[in-house]
């Protein structure tokens, strides 16, 4: 049995996802509560004001994430997935409700969130024009490390990700997948205990996706908890001990990739599992169908 | 790390940053010299040294000189920068970390502070050949640095707010025209009480008047109290606000 085959044999016999039986939990949705949570978020709600409407991004998001778990946060374009990430990660205020980070409420405490999370959004923020190295060590000198500390970490994480022999070159010549890898490395500087992770891989090719997904088992592997979110079913079906997705700013499904599957295959009466994709379809209402008719193929 | 640390390991960046783009360094020495050039050309037979009282002795390209520092210490491009760190993601990475909210923007502006002063040395040594010197002597060239770069932090401040509301490089740029009807409506070819009675009256109201006549005084005259604390008063007093103000956007950016 391999990892991942190992994974979802753990999720498939644990009733909330292999998260309860790795705490020792007895089954039941009340042992959430018991779990030690590494993210919890309760009617979490996003209003954005203009002169004309008040547009609701997020409308009441309730999410139990554990220690040491890989969370996928899934959903369409515009469901409200980043916007709760932003949330999470003190990036952006909340209008209602509450959010906990390892245990910091993180509008109450930001900087007490801050130090504990790692963040790594869509767009791989990172400066141009410094180098790989430059910006590692500004990254962990802003944590509060002192420059011969920082220096040494810079060096570690650099060879984490691979990135030895370009540590000295500019940003702004580095592939898409080293940019991304560079992106992890300065989320992780002052070794986070949650790192949220918004799309890592979109716009990589296939290879350094793998690479991607290589160096996050790594660091969960090491006990950090990893809150995903990606638009690949593939890479939460990889990556993911539990799922939840996300449409129209509230939580549709939410459990294990097999219990999502096997709750849809016994709802439809089906002979074999579903795909997470058809999971995915079904939980936001889209059909294959209306989705083709959405995006009209031309052929010559 | 104390926020002022912050700022510092900030503002090292941020100087890093444009000493690697030295495309958006250029315009900043170069504009600058070619008005000092341009307007002691085209005035200085107008206004000679030795019958022109408000000269004090020198050329007419001293009493130039500090519309050429203002113009360098307007020219700062930390808010265009910070634009880039926006649209690019960093300024999030930066938002993310347990920074001080007052050193993500004052590293920027203490960055700003040493370039001007860098830049305004450059231009008063590219000046001497003009038969300029500093008559107030190395106390006034040092006050004259200082003044030029506090006017860097109040332009730069300025900016960045646009660019922090806006989070635009175009609305940043517009933003940045706003100086020049400022600066021309000084006493920039004559002292104030040789323009006609409407321009002295807007130059009067002007703040930018006050910052430029402290700092032709330094060039060409001792160092004088009076017009020295009006230079340094209005750039305390808008620098104050700037930072207040660029302090209170940061808290409330989403």
């Amino acid at each position: 049995m391999n990892e991942q085959q190992d994974r979802y044999h753990r999720s498939a016999t644990a009733d909330v996802g292999g998260t309860a039986e790795r705490y020792g939990l007895s089954a039941g949705p009340t042992t959430v509560s018991g779990m030690e949570l590494a993210v919890e978020a309760e009617r979490l709600v996003k209003q954005y004001r203009s002169r004309t409407e008040i547009v609701d991004a997020v409308r009441g998001v309730d999410l139990r994430v554990g220690v040491g778990e890989v969370f996928g946060f899934l959903g369409p374009n515009g469901a409200g997935k980043s916007t709760t990430v932003r949330m999470l990660t003190t990036l952006l205020s909340i209008t209602s409700g509450t959010a906990r980070v390892a245990g910091v409420d993180v509008a109450a405490d930001p900087d007490g969130a801050r130090r504990l999370i790692g963040v790594a959004l869509q767009e791989a923020g990172l400066d141009p024009r410094q180098t790989g190295r430059e910006l590692l060590v500004l990254q962990a000198r802003l944590f509060g490390s002192s420059v011969a500390h920082a220096q040494r970490r810079a060096e570690e994480l650099l060879e984490l990700v691979d990135l030895v022999e370009a540590r000295d070159r500019r940003i702004k010549g580095y592939s898409g997948g080293m940019k991304r890898r560079l992106d992890l490395a300065s989320a992780l500087v002052h070794e986070p205990e949650v790192l949220f992770l918004d799309e890592p891989t979109t716009g990589l090719d296939p290879a350094s996706r793998l690479t991607v997904w290589d160096e996050l088992r790594r660091i969960n592997a090491r006990g950090t908890t990893i809150f995903l979110t990606t638009q690949y079913l593939e890479e939460a079906d990889q990556l993911c001990d539990r799922l939840a997705i996300i449409d129209g700013g509230l939580i549709v499904r939410e459990g294990t990739p097999q219990q999502l599957k096997a709750e849809l295959r016994e709802r439809r009466g089906l002979d074999t599992d579903p795909t997470l994709d058809e999971v995915f379809l079904d939980a936001t209402g889209r059909t294959r169908e209306r989705i083709a008719g959405e995006v009209q193929e031309v052929s010559a | 790390m104390s926020a002022i640390q912050q700022a510092n390991v900030l503002g090292g960046r941020s100087l890093r940053e444009a000493w690697r783009t030295p495309e958006a360094l250029a315009p900043t020495l170069f504009i600058p010299v070619f008005f000092l050039i341009v307007n002691f050309g085209q005035a200085g037979k107008i206004f000679p040294s030795d019958s022109t009282g408000f000269l004090h002795g020198q050329t007419y390209a001293a009493f130039q000189l500090p519309i050429s520092l203002l113009l360098a210490a307007s020219f700062g491009s930390a808010a265009l920068f910070l634009v880039e760190d926006i649209e690019g993601g960093y300024f999030d990475k930066l938002r993310a970390a347990p920074v001080s909210r007052s050193a993500l923007v004052l590293g920027r502006l203490l960055a700003e502070f040493v370039k001007s002063a860098s830049i305004t040395t450059i231009l008063v040594i590219v000046a001497l050949p003009f038969g300029v010197s500093i008559a107030s002597g190395p106390v006034g060239f040092v006050l004259l640095v200082l003044l030029t770069s506090l006017w860097a932090v109040v332009f730069s401040g300025f900016m960045q707010l646009i660019a922090l509301k806006t989070r635009s490089a175009a609305a940043t740029n517009s933003g940045g025209l706003v100086f020049f009807p400022l600066l021309f409506l000084t006493p920039n070819f004559v002292p104030r009480d040789m323009l006609t009675r409407p321009m002295e009256i807007a130059a009067t109201l002007n703040p930018v008047t006050y910052v430029m006549e402290a700092m032709r005084w330094l060039v060409l005259q001792d160092l004088a109290w009076q017009p020295l604390a009006r230079g340094f008063g209005v750039v305390a007093v808008l620098g104050v606000l700037m930072v207040a103000l660029n302090v209170r956007v940061i808290r409330d950016y989403d």
